[in-house]
């Protein structure tokens, strides 16, 4: 078990530094350094040309002058031991200020269509494989099939276009408009969580469809295992041992789903976002991303990816404490 | 005295497969004694398993008991006769699962997989335990230690709480003895416990399965397509071939003078370390299509003694002795039969 924790946190570890490498990447990918988009900034903003020994002293300020490698290594520590994240150019403001703004709304997005998608898929995940070849298994193999064949955008310009006709007004954003800038309260609380199921639902409607699939497909392959047999040989109800052993096998897969289901749902949730206007990190990534802002998309890419990276290991975890295979490997 | 336990009545069990219907059991009668081992032969697919596991009417689906009865005498030994039928029973009622792992229980080919690997070998146990006694779980847990000492595993009060997967196959088969054993059932069914365990294991395992019986005083009925295992434990054989019991008699009756041509077919396949190589006579031909049974007697396209009537004639059950009886119609005296199916 200790092995196999040390293991798995090995690899997050790893894991994180790469992307933090990737981020770095990101922000030199883009002709030009910091200092150059400063002064284009400063030109167009009506400003002078600066005298280029400026210039240079500008770049030894913020050490641009340095080997890569020292670069990454002040941009990394600056991060870890500071939270500073360096300048939005687009927004003007701190990086840091604009991603804990967003940040916590896309994690309750993520984290509100990840519970969705779990407390939909697995029931029904568990009848369709029991029931194989029912009516029922039928409706939701094809009502899985349409969450699976259309895209998240498209679901939400139908909801949009849908609550404008019939509800007269359209449902966007996360909070009502007397809460929207409100500080954080119970009410205000609530006011999100009325808000947040229609995201959820736009969000999780692929990653629940590819997980009842799943779900179906792992308990199939368990019902017909011979420990099954034995169970039923020993005169257990067939609900009691449906539950303690072909599910609790078949739960393994859909554990390591956690995984994998992340990273989908974050990618959905920038578009569901962007058409529904949220105030979540998706947009301001897809913008930051389109306007070169690359302090702004290097931060949210990190803390993205490291979420995603403990998404994982939560679910490693997870494996662990539910298969004794893998805690006493 | 009447001292059967089951007795099972033309019992018919048919697959309902998209392909059409595999009739898998197809009029079995068989009685199990008290105390008595019945050992079920024949080669792959014949019906064994599924006969055996009509008994406890946990056939899997599409498979379905059509006809026939199984007659169990639940009351004590000796005492009133409490006859119930299970074919009647609904496969998930209470009736049935009270039975189950209580009265009737059983033990599987594949020891690898017949535990679950997410629990603890003494979970399992004590589940059977808790499911039809009212001890309570410490009770129930120092049954369960006694009764894997009782089948020979070593340091039983530590292994109760190993998990199956790190146990050997041979353990594995003896924690599932433990597990049948655990409510002291009266019919213990082993469907084959040693066919997937070295030699050494294997006799060991047997051994153990003909010593508990005697002790536990309980009715067993063996399965397997080895015939050697079957002169070591077996009191009574019963011979199937495509889902039917086709000779039926006293162990050495079978292996002394078998009268049906499948048995003494099987007979002569078996190697003796004795007799010489070219001795050993495999049976010609292969086991049929089950959804393309042939006419007549089911074994005549393989029958080196069939006849013309073979191929149109399905044998009755022919009673040679008291307890020998054999579907041939080298046995039965069917000229009336012609007569009347001629007339039909
Ligand atoms: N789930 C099923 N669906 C359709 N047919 C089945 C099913 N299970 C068993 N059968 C049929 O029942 C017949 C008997 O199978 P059974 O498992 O009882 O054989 P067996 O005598 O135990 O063989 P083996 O020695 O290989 O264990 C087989 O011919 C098979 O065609
Ligand atoms: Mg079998």
């Amino acid at each position: 078990m200790w092995k196999y924790l040390l293991r798995r946190t090995g690899y997050m570890v790893f894991t994180v530094w790469v992307i933090s490498v990737i981020s770095f990447v990101v922000i030199q990918l883009p002709p030009g350094d910091y200092v150059t988009n400063l002064i284009n900034q400063m030109i167009s903003a009506g400003g002078e040309a600066l005298p280029s020994d400026y210039e240079m002293q500008l770049r030894e300020v913020y050490g641009l002058n340095d080997p890569m490698y020292v670069q990454y290594f002040k941009w990394i520590s600056r991060i870890i031991t500071k939270g500073e994240f360096g300048y939005s150019l687009v927004y003007k403001r701190d990086a840091a200020e604009l991603i804990t703004e967003r940040l916590p709304m896309t994690f309750a997005l993520s984290f509100g269509s990840f519970l969705f998608v779990w407390a939909v898929a697995f029931p029904i995940g568990v009848y369709s494989a029991v029931k194989k070849y029912s009516l029922g298994d039928y409706v939701f193999t094809f009502i899985g099939f349409i969450g699976l064949a259309v895209p998240n955008f498209l679901l939400a310009l139908i909801f949009l276009f849908l609550s404008y006709r019939y509800f007269d007004q359209a449902m966007i954003g996360l909070f009502s408009l007397e809460f929207a800038d409100a500080p954080w309260s119970w009410p205000k609380f609530m006011d999100l969580l009325k808000h947040l199921w229609i995201p959820v639902i736009l969000i999780g409607m692929g990653g629940t469809a590819g997980l009842i699939r799943t779900m179906r497909a792992n308990l199939l392959d368990e019902l017909n295992k011979p420990y099954v047999e034995t169970a039923r040989s020993k005169g257990l109800t067939e609900l009691k041992l449906l539950m303690k052993y072909p599910v609790r096998h078949a739960l393994n897969p859909f554990v390591s789903t956690i995984g994998w289901t992340l990273p989908g749902l974050i990618g959905g949730e920038v578009i569901v976002s962007i058409v529904l206007n949220l105030p979540t990190s998706g947009p301001v990534l897809y913008n930051a991303l389109r306007s070169q802002d690359m302090y702004v998309a290097a931060g949210f890419i990190l803390l993205l990816s490291t979420l995603t990276v403990i998404g994982t290991f939560v679910s490693d975890i997870l494996l662990a404490v539910l298969d004794p295979r893998i805690r006493l490997e | 005295m009447d001292n059967t336990l089951i007795d099972v009545k033309d019992l018919k069990v048919h697959f309902f497969t998209d392909e059409g219907v595999v009739r898998a059991v197809d009029g079995v009668d068989l009685k199990l004694e008290r105390g008595r081992t019945l050992s079920l032969v024949g080669e792959s697919g014949c019906g064994k398993s599924v006969a055996c596991r009509a008994l406890m009417q946990i056939v899997r689906n599409p498979g379905k008991v059509v006809a026939g009865e199984i007659l169990y005498n639940r009351g004590a030994e000796g005492g009133q006769a409490e006859i119930i039928d299970i074919a009647k029973m609904d496969p998930k009622g209470k009736e049935i699962r009270d039975i189950r792992g209580k009265e009737i229980s059983m033990i599987f080919q594949e020891p690898m997989t017949s535990l679950s690997p997410m629990y603890t070998v003494g979970n399992q146990i004590i589940e059977n335990i808790l499911l039809h006694t009212n001890l309570t779980k410490e009770q129930a847990r120092d049954l369960a230690i006694k009764l894997l000492d009782q089948v020979g595993i070593p340091r039983a009060d530590r292994l109760v709480d190993e998990y199956p997967f790190r146990l050997s196959g041979g353990m594995r088969q003896r924690s599932m003895i433990a597990m049948a054993l655990s409510c002291n059932p009266n019919l213990l069914i082993a469907d084959e416990p040693t066919t997937a365990l070295d030699v050494t294991t294997q006799a060991n395992i047997l051994d153990l399965m003909s010593d508990l019986q005697k002790s536990y005083n309980m009715t067993l009925l063996f399965i397997t397509h080895d015939l050697g295992v079957v002169a070591e434990i077996a009191d009574e054989v019963a011979v199937m071939y495509l889902g039917k019991i086709v000779e039926k008699s006293d162990v050495y009756t079978i292996f002394n003078s078998p009268r049906h041509p499948y048995t003494q077919a099987l007979l002569k396949s078996i190697p003796k370390i004795a007799i010489k190589r070219e001795d050993l006579d495999p049976i010609k031909g292969m086991v049929p299509n089950p959804f393309r049974r042939p006419g007549g007697c089911p074994f005549h396209p393989r029958c080196p003694q069939a006849f013309a009537e073979c191929k149109v004639l399905v044998p009755t059950t022919t009673q040679l002795t008291p307890n020998h009886s054999v579907q041939c119609l080298l046995y039965e005296n069917f000229a009336n039969r012609i007569a009347t199916e001629q007339k039909q």
